[in-house]
């Protein structure tokens, strides 16, 4: 248990420190990755809704305390968006190699516009329509373009992690 | 019966989540800058700064040589542009020597020194920020050198700065810069040469735009606009004057005919920035919790 909450924090602080310093330089016209919402997705794909929702909250909560935006609108885009994946997730059986990279790019689209939303809601965004939608469509595809490189790693990384069940006679 | 509670305790802690994020971001709003999440932000933001460092001075060399390697083809084109300006400038820098000296006298008598030639805090920029939809960085230095809220941040040389944007938050050992292109900077600044002045407001990936500017006013392009220094009930507005902005791309007319908007192109290359020079206007003692003066 607490070396799985190790990996989680250490993938956590490894991806915000990527997203800031190399992926800063790194951006697809303009637009960098959402790490952070690529992790909580492929977490959700691999363990299920709950450990979802947790690591969409913990990330979106660490995510929150890097930005001057209110704090707490990204910890409940990440919540929602892990639980709905991890339940999506139970319901799609496709042993197609594919499935990662469109849950990755879809549900990253659709995390940065319920995003944009609640911002937009509370009174806090003031960029055109236009510029939300090419952020979120550029970056959907930057993170499913990164996802075949991260998903082994991390089904690794929590596959590895995972207590190991012990039988009693 | 493990299975069947399974999905109702997920539910119950997906609402405990939600409710969590909720109460949040209330508290965020009610408690303002000055509230515990705000301090936990700017705790967490003192945290990541010099893992930042650490990671950027690894990955620096390896960027610039890749971004070399892609940009070789106009490498050659921009010497030679480069090598024409540096002749230029040099006639340029003799004469501002000579109407330097002047200035000096002048704010010597006048008592103006700390407000028009500021002391210039050199700093490395060690982070970008992690959003899409904020343009800001992260440097290496806070209110343990000297830095404090609202200073002006410059690029090239405090002899002939160049403006970068303020610092808007600040750590005893980093501060975060918003950029002159980030959509919520607005600088005062006057066209050279036509003495019209307006409002500079940044647009993100878009050019900046000088509001503000009479339909009347003559622009052939390529104009020089620098920060308009100004005073508000005797207080000193935040950038000092004559801190180049950019040039005139192009003019555009505004959605009404009693102005015109004039696209900026910055001379500052914002995805390129590396060091900066954090000028010292301000001479208040500020931790990393006061508010700026309204």
């Amino acid at each position: 248990m607490v070396r799985r909450v190790l990996a989680i924090v250490a993938v956590i602080v490894t991806a915000l420190l990527l997203q800031s310093t190399v992926f800063g330089q790194l951006r697809l016209l303009g637009v960098r990755p959402e790490l952070l919402f690529l992790v909580t997705i492929l977490v959700a794909f691999i363990e299920g809704p709950s450990e979802g929702a947790i690591v969409g909250f913990v990330s979106g909560l660490a995510q929150d305390m890097l930005l001057n935006e209110p704090k707490g609108i990204l910890a409940l885009t990440l919540t929602l968006l892990g639980y709905t994946i991890g339940m999506l997730r139970q319901f799609i059986v496709s042993p197609s190699p594919l499935l990662p990279t469109i849950l990755v790019g879809a549900g990253t689209m659709g995390g940065v516009a319920f995003y944009v939303s609640v911002s937009f809601l509370l009174g806090n965004f003031n960029q055109p329509a236009t510029t939300a939608v090419r952020v979120a469509v550029l970056a959907g595809a930057y993170n499913a373009v990164l996802t075949p490189l991260l998903f082994p790693l991390l089904r690794r990384l929590f596959e590895g992690s995972r207590s190991r069940k012990v039988v009693r006679f | 019966m493990a299975t069947r509670t399974r999905p109702r305790s997920t539910r119950l802690l997906v609402v405990a989540l939600v409710s969590a994020s909720l109460v949040i971001i209330t508290l965020d709003y009610r408690g303002g800058s000055t509230g515990p999440l705000a301090a936990a932000g700017r705790s967490a933001k003192a945290g990541m700064a010099p893992l930042q460092e650490a990671v950027t001075d690894v990955t620096r060399p390896i960027g610039n040589f890749l971004s070399g390697l892609a940009n070789l083809p106009t490498l050659a084109e921009e010497n030679r542009r480069l090598t024409e300006e540096v002749a230029t400038a040099r006639t340029d820098s003799e004469r501002f020597a000579f109407l330097q000296a002047q200035l000096q006298q002048l704010e010597d008598l006048l008592g103006l020194r700390e407000q028009l030639d500021p002391e210039a805090v050199p700093a490395v920029v060690v982070a970008s920020g992690v959003s899409n939809f904020d343009w800001t960085i992260t440097i290496n230095k806070g209110t343990d050198h000297g830095i404090a809220l609202e200073m002006p941040v410059v690029a090239g040389v405090a002899g002939s700065p160049r403006l970068v944007g303020k610092v808007i938050e600040v750590t005893k050992l980093s501060a975060e810069v918003e950029l002159l292109i980030d959509r919520d900077a607005a600088v005062a600044a006057v066209i050279e040469g036509v003495d019209e002045a307006g409002l500079v407001v940044g647009r993100g990936d878009e050019e900046p735009v000088l509001l503000g500017i009479d339909p009347e006013t003559d622009l052939v392009g390529d104009e020089n606009v620098f920060t308009q220094g100004y005073e508000v009930s005797g207080q000193p507005g935040v950038y000092p004057p004559g801190i180049l902005i950019g040039q005139v791309a192009r003019v555009s007319p505004a959605s009404n005919s009693l102005q015109t908007d004039v696209a900026i192109r910055p001379a500052v290359d914002f995805s390129t920035l590396d060091y900066v020079l954090v000028l010292a206007t301000r001479s208040r003692d500020a931790g990393a919790d006061e508010e700026p003066a309204a």
